[in-house]
């Protein structure tokens, strides 16, 4: 909810937001229309290739743990943050905006 | 009126696919663009029996996510019990899918309301998370061919006259493996 009031902030920064997840297209198209996201939501069902790929596929669950990651446009990630204790853990926009002016030197 | 709509929305192939799609546009339906088919589930209904969504293969599904303590829900299942009492013997079928209540909870509800219809129980959520429900009442509207028809976040006049005729002309559609109508 936070990435979609934030996300002009993201564009600002030339950030496109994406969201994957372990879902099917289905429930990922209600979910979408549900909270009227302005990003796209990729499903990375059956395989989850993505997940095992970026190592974020918490394998007892067989979902994503829940993870940001910041891919600069050579395809390079250059900031990613994953977070251990999903359950409580708020990840507020702030901080990722800031690691984002970080990691690409804007201001 | 919702007569003549009807007529002029079948056709030997079924529902004529542009009338359709603007009964969706006025009744504020989200439509699948393609032939989407819609997850399948299996579960254990209030009354205890265990139903597969693949039982009601044929029918045209009216699919209603909902909780006893969602004040728009209420209005709208009476007006569905209504329908599936009306629309029954033709082939609707209303299944209202509870969002991790208990089955006492759902009873009471049930009771208070007079509902007849199938209702599902889903204490632990996966139904809903099976079809991404994170609004109440959301609605999913599958043919009888089994292909998602259009979804609704939030109530709507499922007794309007374009409710009714989309109704009437999904019903109107032919039943995988019957003869052509």
């Amino acid at each position: 909810m936070a990435r979609k009031a934030d996300y002009k902030r993201f564009e600002a920064l030339g950030v496109q937001n994406l969201g994957i997840s372990a879902n099917v297209t289905f429930s990922q198209q209600t979910f979408a229309e549900s909270l009227k996201l302005p990003f796209p939501l990729l499903s990375d069902f059956p395989d989850r290739k993505v997940m095992r790929s970026y190592g974020v596929l918490n394998e007892k669950t067989m979902a994503a743990i829940r993870s940001f990651f910041l891919i600069d446009p050579q395809g390079i990630i250059r900031k990613k943050w994953i977070i251990k204790n999903d359950e409580t853990t708020v990840v507020y926009s702030d901080t990722l905006l800031s690691g984002i002016q970080e990691a690409i030197g804007k201001r | 009126m919702s007569g003549v709509l009807v007529a002029a929305l079948v056709g030997a192939a079924g529902a004529d696919q542009a009338a359709l799609a603007s009964l969706l546009k006025t009744l504020d339906l989200r439509s699948y663009t393609s032939r989407t088919a819609p997850p399948q589930f299996s579960g254990s209904t209030f009354h205890a029996r265990q139903l597969a969504m693949t039982e009601h293969r044929g029918t045209v599904i009216v699919l209603n996510f909902w909780a006893s303590w969602c004040l728009e829900c209420r209005a709208e299942m009476r007006v569905l019990e209504r329908l599936q009492r009306e629309f029954s013997s033709r082939g609707l079928a209303i299944i209202g899918v509870n969002a991790r209540e208990s089955k006492e909870a759902v009873g009471r509800y049930s009771k208070e309301l007079g509902l007849t219809y199938t209702l599902m129980l889903d204490p632990d959520g996966k139904i809903n998370a099976l079809y991404g429900v994170i609004v109440l009442p959301t609605t999913f509207v599958v043919a009888r061919d089994g292909r998602a028809v259009a979804f609704a976040i939030g109530p709507r006049q499922w007794e309007s006259a374009p409710a009714r005729a989309l109704i009437e002309a999904l019903l109107a559609e032919p039943t995988p493996g019957s003869a052509a109508q």
